[in-house]
C-alpha cells in the first residue's frame, strides 16, 4: 500500500518514541507489561486518528503523552474489570534497568496500591516533571485535587519505599 | 531520602520489553484499520441519515395513530446535528432494558456489570471488555463529576474526554441503588440530546451489579 505522508510521519514518530510512550504506560499500569503494551496501542491508534492535529502540535510528544494519559484514564474509568484483572498481575518479563529486580517489584507493587488518578499525578509530577497547573490541564481537574492527590500519594510511596529501619 | 523522579525512571523500564528495536509497522496496521472503520461508519452513518431525511420527505408516518405518537417516537436529530437515529423501540439486553433503540446497532455483548451496544456491520471488536467504538451502558458506585444537564426532571452529569461521552445519572427508586453509565464514540454520530434521552430510557434490573473501579 502507497505511504502517505501521514503515514510517514507516523511511522518516524513510532520510531522515534515509541519506547518513551511504553514507559510512561508501564508506570501507569504499575509495571503490567501487557497492560502498558495496550495502552501504546490505543493511544498511538488515536494519534493517527488525529494526525493533523498531532502536526499541529508544538511538542508531539507531548500531545501524545496527555493523548496516553487520557487513554489511561478512560480505560480505568470505564474497564473496571479489566483492570482489576490485570492489576494482580505482574510484568510478563523484567526490563532492563539500573535497579534490581526486587527493587524495581516493589516500586511496581507501591504504584499499584495508588489510586489511577493518584498515579497519573505521580507520573505527570514527578516524572516528567510537569508543575501542577499543566498536570491539572492534562487531568482535567483543579489545581487543588492535583494538590491533594500528589499529598496522598507521596506519603503512601514513602511509606512504601522508605526501608523500615527496624529491619536494618 | 527518596529520589523519586530516579526511582521513577528506573521503574519505567527502557521501553523496550522484548529487547527488540521499535517496528513501527504493527502499528501503522492497526492505525490504518481504524481509519477506515471510522470512514466506513461515517459513511453508513451518512447513508442512514439520508434514508431518513428520504421518509420524512414523502410523508410517511409511524404505524401508531397520530393522537398517541409521543414526541420522542424518533430521537434523531438534524442531518446536521446527528447521523444516528433513536427509534422508540424496547431493547432487551438482560439485567438492562432500552425504551430507545439506535438505529443500525445491536447488542453486542452483556453482563451483569455492562452491555455493549455495536454498529450492525461487524466493524467493531468481538471481545467484550474492549469498548472501542462501543456503546457502553454499566451500572457503577463511582460518584457523578462532570457538567451538569437537567432532562425530564433528572439530573445528568457529561465528560467529554478525548473522543468519548460519557453520561451519568443516578439509578431510580426501585432500581438498584447507584450510578447508570453510557459512553459512546464522540464520531459515532449522535448528539447530546438524543443520548440523554437514551440514557433516561435505561431501565436497571435486578441482576445488574455495579462495578467498581
Amino acid at each position: 500500500m502507497r505511504m502517505t505522508d501521514r503515514d510517514a510521519e507516523f511511522v518516524g514518530f513510532t520510531h522515534d518514541h515509541r519506547p518513551d510512550l511504553v514507559r510512561m504506560a508501564t508506570l501507569l499500569t504499575a509495571g503490567d507489561a501487557s497492560s502498558a503494551e495496550d495502552l501504546v496501542q490505543t493511544t498511538l491508534t488515536r494519534l493517527y486518528l488525529a494526525w493533523p492535529r498531532v502536526r499541529r502540535a508544538d511538542n508531539r510528544l507531548g500531545y501524545a503523552r496527555a493523548t496516553l494519559t487520557h487513554v489511561f484514564v478512560d480505560e480505568t474509568r470505564r474497564a473496571h474489570r479489566r483492570w482489576e484483572r490485570t492489576a494482580e498481575g505482574l510484568p510478563d518479563r523484567p526490563a532492563a534497568t539500573g535497579l534490581a529486580p526486587e527493587d524495581r517489584d516493589a516500586v511496581h507493587a507501591a504504584l499499584r496500591d495508588l489510586a489511577p488518578r493518584q498515579r497519573a499525578v505521580v507520573v505527570l509530577r514527578h516524572w516528567l516533571d510537569l508543575d501542577v497547573a499543566e498536570t491539572a490541564r492534562v487531568l482535567d481537574c483543579s489545581t487543588g485535587t492535583v494538590k491533594s492527590q500528589t499529598a496522598k500519594a507521596l506519603a503512601h510511596l514513602r511509606a512504601a519505599l522508605t526501608p523500615d529501619p527496624t529491619t536494618l | 531520602m527518596l529520589d523519586l523522579r530516579t526511582t521513577l525512571d528506573h521503574a519505567a523500564g527502557d521501553g523496550r520489553p522484548d529487547g527488540r528495536p521499535v517496528d513501527p509497522a504493527p502499528d501503522l496496521r492497526r492505525a490504518r484499520t481504524a481509519l477506515l472503520r471510522r470512514s466506513r461508519r461515517r459513511q453508513a452513518a451518512g447513508l442512514g441519515v439520508l434514508a431518513l431525511v428520504g421518509v420524512a420527505a414523502v410523508g410517511v408516518a409511524l404505524d401508531r395513530p397520530a393522537t398517541q405518537r409521543l414526541p420522542s417516537d424518533t430521537v434523531a436529530s438534524s442531518p446536521v446535528d446527528a447521523q444516528v437515529a433513536l427509534v422508540a423501540a424496547t431493547l432487551d439486553a438482560e439485567p438492562y432494558s432500552f425504551g430507545l433503540t439506535p438505529r443500525g446497532w445491536t447488542v453486542g455483548g452483556r453482563t451483569p456489570t455492562a452491555v455493549t451496544i455495536v454498529p450492525e456491520d461487524g466493524t467493531t471488536s468481538d471481545d467484550p471488555d474492549d469498548f472501542r467504538g462501543k456503546l457502553v451502558v454499566m451500572l457503577d458506585a463511582n460518584p457523578l463529576e462532570g457538567r451538569e444537564v437537567e432532562r425530564d426532571g433528572r439530573t445528568f452529569r457529561v465528560v467529554e474526554s478525548d473522543g468519548y461521552t460519557t453520561m451519568a445519572t443516578p439509578t431510580l427508586p426501585g432500581e438498584r441503588e447507584g450510578v447508570v453509565r453510557i459512553q459512546f464514540p464522540d464520531d459515532a454520530g449522535w448528539d447530546e440530546d438524543a443520548m440523554l434521552a437514551f440514557l433516561g430510557s435505561v431501565h436497571v434490573g435486578d441482576g445488574a451489579e455495579p462495578g467498581v473501579g
